[in-house]
Order: C-alpha cells, then sequence, then structure tokens
C-alpha cells in the first residue's frame, strides 16, 4: 500500500510550504519497522494523520529522514530524486512527537483540564509523561525517571496510609492492599479512566495526548517501567540456583517467605521482573555470549558495568499495555512532585487512590482459623478462645443454621453463622481474627508521618506544612505466624 | 493427698524432667491444670524481655539443633548506644514534639518499640513480636528519599552513563537540546533510574552500614546455621532492620525525624548528598 503523502492530502492543514521540499516524501513516517501494522490498522492511522499538525521546517525535514534507520533504506533508492541539501547538524532523532506539539494538542490539554492538574505542571511535562521507554528509550525524552519517582511517592503514601489506619494488617494482606490500591492493574485501569487512549505504535506524527508504547505480548523478564532486563539489576532477587541467589520456590525444603519480601523484592512482595513463567530462562546466558561486557563484580555484589543500552526503539524491548500505563500515572505523580510540590502529589494521591473503595476483609485467607486465634489469644494473655452455641435452628433439616460464637471468657470475640457446628465454630474464629487484625485506631489519633515533614522549618510549634501536630502511632508487635 | 505426677507421665519421664529443671513441681503440676491455672505472666517483666508463657510448652520435645546454641544481646545499654550512633544528629528534627527531653537517640522511642525494631520474625518463633511491618514502611521512606537525593546527585562523567547523556554533552548542545524540554523543575530527573536506586540501595551495602553502627551485635534473630551467618543470610536481616529502625522512628517521631535520618544517617555514608 502506497504511504499517504502529507504534502497532497492533507494540505489544507499545512503552513506555506518550502517548494524546494515538494518532491520530497513525507519525512514522518516510520517505514519498515510500524508500516506493517499500519496496514492492518488503517481507520486509526488515517486518525492520527489528520490530528497531526505538520510542521514543515527546512532545518529538520532531511536530517530526520536520515536519523531514522527505517528510512535510511529508503535514502539509497531516493538519491537521484531528491535535491542534495546542505549535511544536517547532527541531531538526535525524534521517535515521539516533539515537546513543541504539546502546545498545539487538545487531547493533552483536556486531560490536564479533567485531571485539575495543578498549572505548575507544564504542557511538555505531561506529554513526556505519556511516552514510555519502549517508544523512546532515552531518559531524557521519556516518562521512566518520573515513573521511579511517582511509584516511590505513591507507594510511600499508600503505604503509610495502610499502616497508620490498620496497624495490625498481616504483611500479606498489607501487600495485597498495596497492589489493590497502586498496583499495575489498578493503575491500568486508571489510565483509562482517565480517557488517556493507546496508540497502535509509537510515532512523531501521533498527537502529543496519547499513550505511546511499543506492544508486546507479555512474558519478558523485565524490570517494570524501565527497558532493563532483571540479570543486570544489582540486588534483584533471582529464582534459581545458577544466580548464586535464591532457590526456585518449589525446591525442597526452601520457601521465598514473607519477611525477605521487604528488603529484597518491590513494593507488593513480588519478584521485581515478575514470576518467572513455567518453562522461563532463569540462568545468565554463559559468559562466551556476544555481550561484549565484562560484568566485574563489586565487593558489595554489584555489577559496574552497565550493559548495552538500547539506543533506538528499534532495539528497545515492548511492553504491555498495562505496564506503559501504570508508568504513565506513575509518571504524573512524579511530575507533578517536581513541579508542583509534595502537597500537591498528596492531593493526586488521595483523589486518584484513596478514593478508591477496597473491601479489606475480603483479602483475608485464614487455614486454621481456630488455631491462630488461640496463639492470639494466648500471646495476648487473653483466656483461652471457646467456642459455645449461640442459637440454632433446623438442626435434622437439610439446611441447619447455627450461630456459633468464640468467647474469652465473658467476652465474644467473634460471632458467625455456619452450615454446620464446625464450620460455624471456625468461621467465627475467622470472624474473631478479622475483628483483631482490622482494628483502626480513632481517626482523630492518626497523623500520618508525611502529614509532619517539613517541620524543620518550624521547630517550635511542632507542626508540619499543614499545620497537624504530631501524635504517636499505634505500633503493633506483628501477627501470628502461621 | 494428691499424686506426686499426673498419671499420664511415666516414672521415667518424671525422672527425666526433674533433672531437666529443679523446680518442676509446679510444671507436673501444669499437665494437668488448664491455662488460666498457670503461672500468669509476670507483671513486671516487660514484653520484649519474656516470650508469652502460655505459648510455650513445659519442656522441648525436638532434639537440640547440632550446633552451637545462639545468643542474643539481652542488655539495653549496647542496644541504647546503638541507637544514639544511629539517629546521630538526625533526631533534633524532633525538638518541638510533646514527650521529647533528649533528642539522642536512645530518648525518642519507647522500650518496647526500641527493642522491637530490632527483633526479627526469626527470634523465637515471632511470639514476641517482629519488626517486618516497620521494615515495609522505612523501606518506602528510604526508596522515596533516594530517588530525592538522586536528583541532586551529580551526573557521573567517569562512570559509565547512558548514551544519550554522554551524547547530548557531547554533540553540539544546540541542535540537541532543542529537543528536550528544559525546566528548572526538571534538573537532574534523568538521574533517577531503577538501576541506580539498587545500586544505592543493594542489601550487601546496607548490611555494611548496620555493622558499621553496631546492629548485627544487638539485633535479635536466629541464623539457620550459626556457624555460617553469611549462609543464613545476616545481610537481609541487616538491611531489614536497618530499615525497620527508619520505619520506627517514622511511626513515632513523625516523617521529618525518618526523613533526616534517612537522608543523613544512612544514604549519606552510602554516598548520596
Amino acid at each position: 500500500m502506497k504511504r499517504v503523502r502529507l504534502d497532497r492530502w492533507a494540505s489544507q492543514l499545512q503552513p506555506p510550504r518550502n517548494p524546494r521540499l515538494h518532491a520530497q516524501r513525507c519525512a514522518f513516517s516510520h517505514e519498515t519497522t510500524t508500516l506493517p501494522r499500519r496496514r492492518e490498522l488503517l481507520p486509526q492511522r488515517r486518525q492520527y494523520i489528520t490530528q497531526t499538525q505538520w510542521q514543515c521546517q527546512r532545518r529538520t525535514v532531511s536530517s530526520k529522514r536520515k536519523a531514522s534507520t527505517a528510512t535510511a533504506l529508503q535514502e539509497e533508492v531516493d538519491e537521484g530524486e531528491t535535491e542534495v541539501l546542505p549535511p544536517p547538524p547532527a541531531r538526535a532523532p525524534l521517535y515521539a512527537p516533539s515537546h513543541r506539539k504539546a502546545l498545539h494538542s487538545a487531547k493533552l490539554a483536556a486531560l490536564h483540564a479533567r485531571l485539575s492538574l495543578s498549572p505548575k505542571l507544564p504542557l511538555q511535562t505531561l506529554a513526556r509523561c505519556l511516552v514510555d521507554p519502549s517508544a523512546d528509550p532515552r531518559p531524557t525524552h521519556n516518562n521512566a525517571p518520573f515513573a521511579v519517582l511517582g511509584q516511590d511517592l505513591l507507594g510511600h503514601h499508600t503505604t503509610e496510609h495502610l499502616i497508620c489506619h490498620y496497624p495490625r494488617l498481616p504483611m500479606s494482606v498489607l501487600f495485597a492492599a498495596q497492589y489493590a490500591f497502586v498496583g499495575e492493574a489498578t493503575l491500568a485501569s486508571i489510565r483509562s479512566e482517565w480517557g488517556v487512549e493507546v496508540v497502535a505504535a509509537p510515532g512523531m506524527e501521533v498527537d502529543a495526548g496519547l499513550l505511546q508504547l511499543k506492544r508486546q505480548v507479555p512474558g519478558n523478564s523485565l524490570v517494570e517501567g524501565t527497558s532493563r532486563q532483571v540479570k543486570d539489576m544489582p540486588g534483584v532477587r533471582k529464582l534459581g540456583a545458577k544466580f548464586g541467589g535464591g532457590r526456585r520456590n518449589s525446591e525442597w525444603n526452601y520457601r521465598r517467605g514473607i519477611s525477605s519480601r521487604v528488603v529484597f523484592d518491590d513494593e507488593f512482595g513480588e519478584l521485581v521482573g515478575g514470576e518467572p513463567y513455567a518453562g522461563a530462562q532463569l540462568s545468565t546466558p554463559a559468559v562466551g555470549e556476544d555481550d561484549g561486557t565484562v560484568e566485574a563484580r563489586g565487593a558489595d555484589g554489584t555489577t559496574s558495568t552497565l550493559p548495552n543500552l538500547p539506543q533506538s526503539p528499534d532495539e528497545t524491548e515492548p511492553t504491555t499495555v498495562s505496564d506503559a500505563s501504570a508508568s504513565f500515572v506513575r509518571a504524573v505523580a512524579g511530575a507533578l512532585y517536581l513541579h508542583a510540590g509534595a502537597a500537591a502529589t498528596k492531593t493526586f494521591h488521595r483523589d486518584h487512590v484513596l478514593s478508591r473503595q477496597l473491601e479489606l476483609h475480603t483479602m483475608f485467607n485464614f487455614t486454621h482459623p481456630t488455631r491462630d486465634l488461640s496463639r492470639l489469644c494466648a500471646r495476648e494473655g487473653f483466656e483461652p478462645p471457646v467456642a459455645r452455641l449461640i442459637s440454632e435452628t433446623g438442626r435434622l433439616s437439610r439446611t441447619p443454621v447455627f450461630v456459633v460464637g468464640v468467647y474469652s471468657g465473658d467476652n465474644l470475640l467473634g460471632e458467625a453463622a455456619g452450615a454446620s457446628l464446625n464450620e460455624g465454630r471456625v468461621r467465627a474464629a475467622a470472624a474473631a481474627l478479622r475483628s483483631w487484625y482490622l482494628y483502626s485506631p480513632p481517626k482523630g489519633e492518626v497523623v500520618l508521618p508525611s502529614e509532619v515533614e517539613g517541620t524543620a522549618a518550624a521547630p517550635a510549634t511542632g507542626k508540619g506544612k499543614l499545620g497537624k501536630v504530631w501524635k504517636p502511632q499505634v505500633i503493633d508487635v506483628g501477627e501470628i505466624v502461621t | 493427698m494428691p499424686p506426686a505426677r499426673p498419671s499420664f507421665v511415666c516414672a521415667s519421664c518424671a525422672t527425666a524432667l526433674r533433672s531437666q529443671a529443679p523446680n518442676t513441681s509446679p510444671a507436673l503440676r501444669a499437665f494437668g491444670a488448664t491455662t488460666a491455672q498457670l503461672q500468669p505472666p509476670a507483671q513486671d517483666l516487660p514484653r520484649w524481655k519474656q516470650t508469652p508463657p502460655a505459648m510455650k510448652m513445659p519442656y522441648r520435645l525436638r532434639p537440640q539443633p547440632n550446633q552451637p546454641v545462639w545468643k542474643v544481646n539481652e542488655d539495653p545499654e549496647p542496644l541504647d548506644e546503638m541507637y544514639d550512633k544511629f539517629v546521630g544528629r538526625a533526631g533534633e528534627a524532633a525538638k518541638g514534639q510533646t514527650g521529647v527531653d533528649s533528642t539522642k537517640g536512645r530518648d525518642l522511642l519507647p522500650e518496647e518499640v526500641k527493642w522491637l525494631a530490632i527483633t526479627h520474625k526469626s527470634f523465637d518463633h515471632g511470639r514476641r513480636g517482629f519488626n517486618d511491618r516497620l521494615a515495609l514502611l522505612g523501606k518506602r521512606i528510604v526508596s522515596l528519599q533516594t530517588s530525592l537525593a538522586l536528583l541532586h546527585a551529580p551526573t557521573p562523567r567517569t562512570a559509565p552513563s547512558d548514551p544519550f547523556l554522554t551524547t547530548t554533552h557531547n554533540n553540539n548542545n544546540s541542535s540537541n537540546s532543542s529537543d528536550i524540554f528544559h525546566h528548572v523543575a526538571l534538573e537532574g530527573a534523568e538521574n533517577i533510574t531503577a538501576f541506580s536506586k539498587a545500586q544505592v540501595l543493594s542489601p550487601t551495602r546496607l548490611a555494611q552500614l548496620a555493622q558499621s553502627y553496631g546492629v548485627d551485635k544487638v539485633m535479635r534473630w536466629k541464623p539457620k546455621k550459626s556457624e555460617n551467618l553469611r549462609g543464613s543470610g545476616v545481610e537481609t536481616v541487616l538491611a531489614h532492620t536497618v530499615y525497620s529502625i527508619i520505619g520506627a522512628l517514622a511511626m513515632q517521631r513523625g516523617g521529618e525525624v525518618a526523613a533526616r535520618t534517612a537522608r543523613e544517617r544512612v544514604l549519606l555514608p552510602l554516598g548520596l548528598r
């Protein structure tokens, strides 16, 4: 299929053209790598092109043509047709819309307004937040730095909210709740709730208000949000005996426990780089491979040399839409912090993350609640729990109901109904455990640690920027080890 | 006359028990008694000092492991010294708060929290509490402060850096920098990468830092093999403890103290300003 020629087809959008460039082809398409996809998606492509405001600039066109590896092949063919221009200055190629286009994008401006973002956050930065590293690997042009910072901010605010409001929550529930608030799947759905659309393929001509990524089916072991592979990350835990790290979880006498996840894994307790899927290659490639870099392991076990980083979008690893969406939302948080400060980020977190309802009581999974409750009472010095039948009906029928309560002395710890005596007892114990773990201090007593950050400015009053006085928070000893 | 021993304890077991502990008569009596009649937890002993008596078996069933007995510190003084050394002068951020007389590390936290923060889950089977939750919060704080510190870190010129940064430095800046949106707030944003963060916060380096503060002498844990601490994961536990101390400071004294401690006492020795 012939490429659409902007100079003929979309002429009403163009500013006055340079007649010298009349004969040249459209300089903004990436021919070989993306054309097959665009053939399939013709209507969308037309949509992108009509939205483009093509700026015809003398000094940029030919150099951009040269810069794209895809069009370099065409160059040799076109040599005869084109005029000979002066050698273009060495210029970094553009794989995504230039930041100047950000000011002309209606989608971007509408997104900024729809989210009520602080006016201190410029549109150009928001446009940069929409560029995933797989679309443009350069850290000066993509959202990777903002995404890392934003992930720290969102994770920090969420963790302190959970721990201060629910001081007794078990670790596995904490990890799960953290994921439910700021995990990848949630952020991906936030992205679609915000109305941010995803491109079929990245390029310079797409609208600056669309999320740009190079799509691929998941299954590669990449560190989330970056273009770096897991094996290159220092200090990252890898399952697999050859690494000198951990072992496969299914090995005899080995279990990757909960406590070590705090140090090694991400804020959700998941392996950095994702769980190895069936058949994943878990060992490092042999030294004889053509990486070219000799890994010098320092005394602290970290590698000092960087592996070869991707230099152009042709070399980047593709990502999934959900990964890129999560990076985008994190990047918005990070960029907001850099431009507008910590207070704006807290407001962002409150408005978009904490506003989501999470039913914590459904996130528990007990295997032996009666045993755990017994241990809990023993630890706290309560009388041992005794289950008593409170009421029942239909004992000899097909559907009996037994309401069982678990008592410690005269105090009712938990109560539940079951279809059999045993079921009622077990459910009541589970209810008792949930009521213990879901304890929440009175609202007036909860002061988040970040609310008093910045007290260095006002040491006398001890009040933070938000005017809150600090109160020490409840520190629980820990859950019952099952 | 009450029987000398309960009927379900045979004579040879009774002899063995008597030899195990000289004051076994209350223990023998406790076999048939309910837990409510057991000796209640000694009220004068703080929670960190004793494992809850109701959770204890009167005698050990399993054989002792074939390794040297692992002992942990029980003395408050080395612990206080470690906290003083760890927190240093960063505690001065807590000056205005109620109940803070001196800002030394040992006075910033109550006794129970001080012991809880250095207690790993492996200690006493988790019966005296552990510092997992505090470590989770502490890691979030340290991670955030690392990112913010990387913002101000100078771009390394000699160390191998991203090829794009070096090319923009080498090439004519005017043509390249026109593609980049420059803003004063975004200075140094490219330094924030997951790689550099992981390099700074690698567990091995944190463990070395913790050893310099003397954390390894006071933390309470139980290695799998007491002759091979490295193989038992002492580095992980040390890094975990560093995070949990920061988390404890955050929960007890607020975000400012914790952030300052993270910046000045953890990141600065690791090389980040």
